[in-house]
């Protein structure tokens, strides 16, 4: 036991250059924003005014901010849904594959690698009024694409960019869940007269179902905060507004237009969001998807 | 209540290795077939085949005169016992039991009733709402048991349901399914590796090597007449002894100078002998019609005694079993004397049985059932 009292102190030692990395990089600026969150900030950065939870009731009741949290939470659903369904799909479907398994699987994850800015890009190329290939595509079928113009169509262009990069995640996980689901289950259901169909909706999804769980928190938060640059690369918030998430709202207000208690306080609210949401989702979810 | 039929039955997993090379057999209704051999001979890609999870390389199957090759495991009516159980961890135990009848459209209360019903009869009824993993192995063995009777298949297909259990338990469970299976006269197909299993569960057995069938025949008739070599070394425990001899004036003469006297008329020059551990009886005297042996081990078993014994210039050590409680220890030396009417005799090159050439005619072989 003595040795072990000497040296209290290696182990802080050990992590202090972590832990200055976490304080300095996150939870100094995360103190900042919150206080900034109570103070208006005059237009020159010279002083700030404490005006208590002002900025909040301010943002609380502004039509733009729920405007913004409705597209958050169509958005968010778009794309935790469309990302899980087809990762789900494409696992399916490689867990059977047996020639050229490890190609098509390296294939599936390579989209994980690409930056959030250079996949939103690369949609909007594909996409491009003028130039894009499915653009033309889509012209050659009647549809007129211009999500410059057209809210809905951006809001699909930054649901399937956001979804095409989050898939590989979540193919990863799944793919990993589906191989840990031992054959002879698969098997006896098959014996017990459960067609492939069947076998999938009462065997498979359920055992998938702490996977699945697991994913929806992940893709949640990720809709919420990490598809930023997917957003800012692509359609910039526009057309008026259509395609504006909490998160990107939180830039605009605050790099934009300046108004820094304002974004603060959004941030502040959005955090709280979150978590609030993983709380629910671990509360009434995760109960039901224990076995 | 089904026949099975196997004729010329192969198999061919898709990396070239032929597991099965032509299985022949006709199995009885009600009857309990036990397969037996050891790991990697072929049995559970055998009983996969009859359960349609494995496709049929070559050979036709059929459930009661009607081909099967190509239906689906659920076409096909059987049932089967993993040796994992293969419950479904997500379901009650009465969900287990009740999921083929759900996929089957049974109605609700119908599928209930049979639930409750097959549960008294394999003493479940308390355990019906808990989850596969709140149950002990043996519970759930049962259950995956009850899963497979609820449904009243045509057959049922048990690969060694008894493998993870203790040995006490597995006794158990060895008894209750051979009672359950007699009860409910379904026509079964056991795999199991373990030669004490088969026997006391058999009808007929079948003994597999090599993906070949060996033989076949009820547990009795492999034990006192074993068509080879091999059957002769894995039916029977301790297993046989074998020793090499040769021909002398109708007699046998081993190595070590003992002939024995035997009725089998044999043409061989040289032969393979083969003596169950229990045909070795222990005399006070040496004459020229016994073994001289040392001994090496004792196992002492209460009801009778294994002695592990060593014959000059014979490689592998004896074992014979003498009646109850013997006072032999290491290092004595021991007169044995093999029964010369129970005596086995084995080509050296094939390993077939030498005096038993027409075999495949015996009463409890397949080709007269076919017949
Ligand atoms: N899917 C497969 N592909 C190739 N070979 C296999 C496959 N499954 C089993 N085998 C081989 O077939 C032989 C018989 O296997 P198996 O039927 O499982 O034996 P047992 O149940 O008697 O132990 C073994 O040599 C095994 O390696
Ligand atoms: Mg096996």
């Amino acid at each position: 036991m003595a040795t072990f009292q000497r040296h209290r102190l290696t182990p802080w030692i050990l992590l202090a250059p972590q832990l200055a990395i976490v304080a300095v990089f996150f939870f100094w600026p995360a103190a900042q924003a919150v206080l900034q969150a109570f103070y208006v900030e005059d237009p020159f950065g010279l002083g700030r005014t404490f005006v208590a939870f002002e900025n909040f009731t301010r943002v609380l009741a502004s039509a733009e901010y729920y405007r913004a949290l409705g597209i958050t939470v169509a958005f968010s659903i778009g794309v935790a849904l469309g990302a899980m369904a087809l990762a789900l799909l494409l696992a399916v479907l490689a867990d059977r594959v047996i020639k050229g398994a490890h190609a098509y699987k390296t294939l599936l994850i390579w989209p994980y690698a690409v930056a959030p800015a250079v996949a939103g890009v690369l949609w909007m190329f594909m996409l491009a009024p003028e130039l894009g290939l499915v653009s033309a595509w889509l012209g050659a079928l009647g549809i007129d694409w211009n999500h410059q113009l057209n809210g809905g169509q951006a809001m699909a262009l930054v649901v399937m960019a956001s979804v095409w990069k989050q898939m590989s995640y979540n193919f990863v996980f799944f793919l990993a869940g589906l191989q840990a689901i031992p054959r002879s289950l698969l098997e006896a259901a098959a014996i017990d007269g459960a067609g492939p169909w069947r076998r999938f909706w009462t065997i498979t999804f359920p055992l998938l179902s702490p996977t699945s769980f697991f994913l929806l928190v992940m893709n949640s938060v990720y809709a919420f905060f990490e598809t930023f640059g997917t957003i800012d690369a692509t359609t910039a918030g526009g057309p008026g507004g259509a395609t504006r998430t909490l998160v990107y709202k939180v830039f605009e207000d605050g790099f934009v237009g300046y108004d820094l208690g304002s974004s603060a306080a959004q941030s502040v609210l959005l955090m709280l969001l979150v978590g609030l949401l993983t709380l629910l989702q671990f509360r009434y979810l995760e109960r039901k998807v224990q076995y | 209540m089904a026949t099975l039929s196997l004729d010329a039955l192969r198999k061919t997993y898709p990396n070239g290795f032929t597991a099965l090379h032509g299985i022949d057999l006709a199995i009885d209704d009600g009857e309990l077939i036990v397969v037996v051999g050891p790991s990697g001979c072929g049995k559970s890609t055998l009983l996969r085949m009859l359960a349609g999870l494995e496709s049929i390389s070559d050979g036709e199957l059929a459930i009661d005169g009607r081909r099967v090759n190509d239906l689906e495991p659920a076409e096909r009516d059987i049932a089967m016992v993993f040796q994992n159980y293969a419950l479904y961890p997500h379901m009650s135990v009465a969900d287990n039991m009740g999921y083929a009848l759900k996929n089957r459209g049974v109605p609700k209360a119908e599928r209930r009733r049979k639930v409750e019903e097959t549960a008294r009869l394999i003493g479940l009824e308390d355990l019906l709402d808990r989850r596969p993993r709140q149950l002990s192995g043996g519970q759930r063995q049962r259950v995956a048991m009850g899963r497979a009777i609820v449904r009243e298949p045509k057959v049922f297909l048990f690969d060694e349901p008894l493998s993870n259990l203790d040995a006490k338990l597995r006794v158990q469970m060895r008894i209750e399914i051979r009672r359950l299976q007699k009860r409910l006269g379904v026509t079964a197909v056991y795999v199991t590796h373990d030669q004490v299993e088969a026997m006391t569960l058999a009808d007929r057995l079948v003994v597999m090597n090599g993906g070949h069938i060996e033989q076949v025949g009820t547990p009795m008739h492999l034990y006192e007449r074993p068509a080879s070599r091999f059957v002769a070394g894995f039916i029977g425990s301790p297993a046989m002894n074998f020793l090499d001899a040769r021909r002398a004036d109708g007699d046998l003469a081993l190595p070590c100078g003992t002939r024995i006297a035997t009725s089998h008329e044999v043409h061989n020059d040289a032969v393979c002998l083969g003596i169950r551990p229990e045909h070795l009886s222990r005399v006070s005297e040496a004459d020229d019609t016994t073994l001289t042996t040392r001994v090496e081990l004792v196992e002492p078993l209460g009801a009778d005694t294994l002695a592990h014994v060593r014959l000059d210039g014979q490689e592998e050590p004896l074992v014979a079993r003498l009646d109850g409680v013997q006072p032999v220890a290491e290092g004595d030396t021991l007169y044995l004397r093999p029964d010369a009417s129970r005596l086995h005799l084995f080509d050296l090159d094939t390993g077939r049985r030498l005096d038993d050439k027409d075999i495949h005619s015996c009463p409890s072989s397949p080709s007269s059932r076919l017949a």
